[in-house]
């Protein structure tokens, strides 16, 4: 009996650490929504995701940004006067296709002043008139601090859009799961996009206030033509044209309940919640099949391309590699290579170029970038320490891939990034919202929530000549696009840099006389002093100081 | 029809019975003082640990802001007892452990998450780190360097450097030469005097029972008493120090200048004064946001602040006068009581969203133990004068921190980098 305790002790604990059984239900509801559910008895709450596969990638160029927008006009917040069904509806929707012809109409007057500032305009009085229009729309609103319908009952809401899905997630209280079922049913029947004035101005200046232009630069260099190669930034003119109606058009397009997947985390069995899902979200109705959005596709040896550009204020390596999607039996392989590479303080990148070597300030590695429905990118992202050049960096780079396609994995190094993914998987799968997300990316990218499960499993039966024969295939040459970032002149935040661009402009401005050769003089040699150590920076700059008159030091 | 509404009803009720109540909080306190809360949770082979420090105001003298951030720094690159920094990472590494510090206005926090079976390692590495690691004075000016790197946040967009500039408070904010100033005794004398068991709170949350708790917080926690302060320890000067210099008297409005092409953006920052009853914090985060009357301008609600933005297309001066007008509009008309009924509504019901969030869980714990909780009693008898007092105090225009994105080449106002 003694020996019984300690065996049936270990067996339970074994039983806690083996991994469980799946946890996920799935369901079909009548008009063809997929219904997955992980029943959680502890839980008072629940996390619900909508999941509209398709996202950025399956934009027209006309139509570019319109996932955005969607993620901000459509699930922004949950205001009562958007789900109205009755005449409400009809009034409203009457004063937002007045809205969207003033808008219009403002936008082409805009144009026109801008080529002919002295032609007579009809301006201030189509911006009264939308003014006016736009404080009807507002009249019609709430006029209450917590109108919104969702966060009065204690929940909260946003909306993800990337480039393969849009992803709308929702938070709230047990009791309201009726509540919820039907708001969602009839958001997506009226799709009024009551705010889509105000979400497409501040996603427009969104765009134009991006700071950070290396990925852009990037996903356009090594994806050119596709979808998951564009930067939206490109297309703000096409985005402030897109008007109300079209963007409905859109919304009906592409948030058919034949392509949902709905994800559901909480303290509910399937018996409970799939009734009122049918009820509600089950009832919406399915058009007819549009045209399957036909995306090109970009042959992953499309030659080494590189980009040189000033931008930012630290110099910085973007390498990305054309790799194969998320669905193919190459891709497990990659993703244990990436984590190899830079999947933690210890990975490759991490211990060699940064601590070892002390070439570079910070690293990050990042797999299926933009997306990994399509074949996407592989991207590391490097800063240089002071001193060191981008050519060291790429060349030590070079090395480490060249290192992991020839040289065995070492046994420790490989159960070390083993436990480490598993790890991660165990946090997903504790917190709902992450567990609803990896579930969520997996049908958007992977085309099946089991990969969210099976991928762990397939990656302990992994072995490493396998992630080395990947990354022979996949991680070379021909296959990569690198971007060379060096910091725009006088930008730097660094106050011994901004001390010293500031001391040679004063001392080449009584020299030169061009003032474009005089910027890129002291580019240069901002430049070549970031080579040296804070401390010969620091003595150079007080040499440097002393060539100037006194009053300009 | 009728089979709907039936199905309907009986789904509701079963939603409603199959809720079950969250385990309560298990508190016990070492020998040395190290209080300990337990929130079990046996869903997933997965343990959390939160261990916090409190600051407080007199710890960090003055001129030396970012000695808290420096001396975090020097805790995550030290070796520990006999391992190396880097051993220290790969061991940590090995079991997948995520171990994470923060220094937050008030206190330091260490977050760590580990499989269950690996509890006993983890908790060891995060006595290693603070209990045993050897500060190397070797390293203090590189970590120097590199908290002024990361204050200064390199390479981030403009908004987010406006909204760093305007989190913290000007006296609290690390600067160049604060950092510089920062001796070698300041940095031990500050471990010595924070870094005590007695000073600590550790939240454990995750697969562990209380006599399994009790055991792994004794063995890895149990030996923490606190250090000698060093004072007589020998100050190492770094080359070139920067004296430290005050804070200047009016520092907002801040503006930062962007690229000719992007729109302009003013804001306003209140950082939540201490006196606001954390209840009123909590229906003000909620009602706030929501306001009608802000319009244009957008607030929400963020950790220990209030932020209200606003476009300013056409000037951001002017902009920046019309936000603090809406503002103080709203301040002083307050709230009413149907504002504050439904908010307490919303309040009472968002409660249960805790149970998705084990951090979030972590989180109030703490607060709570920290007699900085909301509770459900005192949030039942807060009034609408109270409620309205304190939104007076919250948003007093000496309160607010202003700024904003001006572009390159404006001829508005002195545009500060």
């Amino acid at each position: 009996m003694r020996l019984l305790v300690p065996f049936l002790a270990a067996t339970l604990g074994l039983q806690a650490q083996a991994p469980r059984p799946s946890e996920v239900q799935e369901r079909r509801l009548a008009n063809g929504a997929r219904l997955l559910l992980v029943e959680r008895r502890g839980l008072s709450a629940f996390h619900a995701a909508l999941v509209f596969p398709g996202g950025r990638a399956e934009e027209p160029a006309a139509a570019a940004g319109a996932t955005d927008l969607l993620a901000r006009a459509l699930y922004g917040a949950t205001r009562p006067e958007d789900l109205d069904q009755g005449k409400g509806q009809a009034a409203l929707e009457a004063l937002l296709k007045q809205e969207e012809g003033l808008l219009e109409a403002v936008r082409l007057e805009r144009l026109l002043l801008r080529r002919d500032p002295a032609a007579p305009s009809q301006l201030p009085a189509l911006e009264a008139n939308l003014e006016s229009v736009q404080s009807q729309l507002r009249a019609q609103a709430a006029l209450s601090p917590l109108g919104d319908l969702y966060l009065s009952r204690g929940g909260r809401q946003w909306a993800v859009a990337s480039s393969d899905a849009l992803t709308a997630h929702v938070e709230l209280p047990q009791e309201a799961f009726e509540f919820w079922c039907r708001t969602e049913a009839q958001r997506l029947r009226n799709a009024t996009l009551g705010r889509f004035a105000q979400a497409r101005a501040d996603f427009a200046a969104e765009l134009r206030a991006k700071g950070d232009k290396g990925p852009a630069l990037l996903y356009g260099a090594a994806l050119p033509g596709h979808p998951y190669g564009r930067d939206l930034a490109d297309h703000l003119p096409a985005l402030e044209a897109l008007r109300w109606s079209e963007l409905r058009a859109h919304a009906r397009r592409v948030l058919r309940p034949d392509r949902l997947t709905i994800i559901l985390v909480g303290g509910f069995s399937m018996e409970a919640a799939l009734p009122l899902l049918e009820r509600h979200l089950g009832s919406l109705p399915t058009p007819p099949a549009s045209e399957t959005a036909v995306l090109p596709e970009i042959p992953a040896d499309l030659g080494d391309r590189r980009v040189q550009a000033a931008a930012g204020e630290s110099a910085r390596l973007l390498m990305g590699w054309r790799i194969c999607a998320r669905s193919h039996p190459d891709h497990l392989a990659l993703r244990m290579a990436a984590q190899l590479l830079g999947g933690g303080q210890s990975s490759r990148l991490q211990s060699r170029l940064q601590r070892q070597k002390g070439l570079v300030t910070k690293v990050a590695l990042g797999l299926d970038l933009p997306g990994g429905r399509l074949p996407g990118l592989l991207v590391a992202d490097l800063e240089p320490a002071p001193g060191h050049s981008l050519a060291e960096v790429e060349g030590a780079l070079q090395g480490e891939i060249l290192r992991l396609q020839q040289d065995p994995i070492p046994q420790e190094e490989w159960q070390r990034a083993l436990a480490q993914l598993e790890s991660e998987q165990l946090r997903d799968q504790d917190v709902p919202g992450t567990l609803a997300d990896s579930l969520g990316l997996a049908c958007a990218e992977g085309g099946d929530w089991r990969l969210a499960e099976l991928e762990p499993q397939r990656l302990r039966a992994l072995a490493p000549e396998a992630v080395q024969a990947a990354a022979r295939a996949w991680l070379k040459p021909t296959h990569r696009a690198t971007v060379l970032l060096e910091p725009t002149p006088g930008t730097s935040l660094d106050p011994l840099d901004a001390e010293l661009s500031r001391v040679l402009q004063a001392l080449a401005a009584s020299r030169i006389q061009d003032p474009a050769q005089r910027e890129h003089l002291v580019a240069e040699a901002i430049r070549q002093l970031r080579m040296l150590n804070s401390e010969e920076r620091r003595r150079t700059l007080k040499l440097l100081a002393a060539q100037l008159p006194p009053e300009k030091r | 029809m009728r089979t709907y509404l039936l199905l309907g009803a009986m789904a509701a009720v079963s939603l409603q019975a199959q809720v079950q109540p969250q385990p309560k909080t298990q508190v016990f306190t070492l020998p040395n003082g190290l209080r300990v809360l337990l929130l079990e949770d046996h869903e997933h082979p997965l343990v959390r640990a939160r261990l916090h420090l409190e600051i407080e105001a007199q710890d960090v003298p003055a001129g030396r802001q970012g000695l808290p951030q420096l001396a975090l720094r020097m805790f995550a690159c030290s070796d520990a007892g006999s391992l190396k920094a880097e051993e220290l990472e790969r061991f940590q590494e090995d079991a997948g452990i995520q171990l994470e510090s923060w220094a937050a206005p008030g206190g330091l926090d260490w977050r760590l998450s580990v499989r269950s079976r690996d509890q006993d390692r983890a908790l060891g590495l995060l006595a290693d780190r603070i209990l045993r690691s050897l500060f190397d004075p070797g390293m203090l000016e590189e970590q120097r360097e590199a908290c002024w790197q990361e204050e200064e946040r390199r390479g981030d967009d403009a908004l987010l450097r406006l909204r760093q500039g305007l989190n913290q408070a000007p006296e609290a904010r690390p600067t160049f030469a604060s950092l510089g100033a920062i001796t070698w005794e300041e940095l031990l004398g500050f471990r010595a005097r924070v870094f005590r068991p007695d000073r600590a709170l550790l939240v454990l949350h995750g697969d562990l029972g209380l006599e399994q708790a009790k055991r792994l917080v004794l063995l890895s926690l149990g030996s923490w008493t606190p250090q000698e302060s060093r004072s007589g320890a020998s100050t190492l000067e770094s080359p070139a120090r920067p004296q430290p210099q005050p804070a200047p008297a009016k520092p907002w409005p801040l503006w930062i200048t962007t690229e000719a092409g992007a729109g302009g953006r003013v804001q306003a920052v209140a950082p939540r004064p201490a006196a606001v009853l954390p209840e009123s914090a909590a229906l003000l985060d909620l009602l706030v946001p929501g306001e009608p009357s802000l319009f244009p301008a957008r607030a929400a609600a963020e950790p220990g602040c209030l932020v209200a933005t606003e476009d300013a297309r056409a000037g951001s001066d002017p902009a920046l006068s019309r936000l603090l007008a809406r503002l103080e509009a709203m301040r002083l008309r307050g709230f009413a009581q149907a504002d504050l009924d439904r908010a307490r509504a919303a309040w009472n019901a968002g409660r249960s969203l805790e149970t998705l969030h084990p951090e979030a869980r972590m989180d109030h714990t703490l607060q709570e133990a920290l007699g900085r909780g909301v509770t459900p009693e005192r949030m039942k008898t807060l009034s609408l004068e109270r409620l309205n007092a304190d939104l007076r105090l919250w948003l007093e225009p000496a309160n607010l921190r202003t700024g904003g994105l001006r572009k390159a080449g404006s001829a508005e106002g002195p545009p500060v980098p």
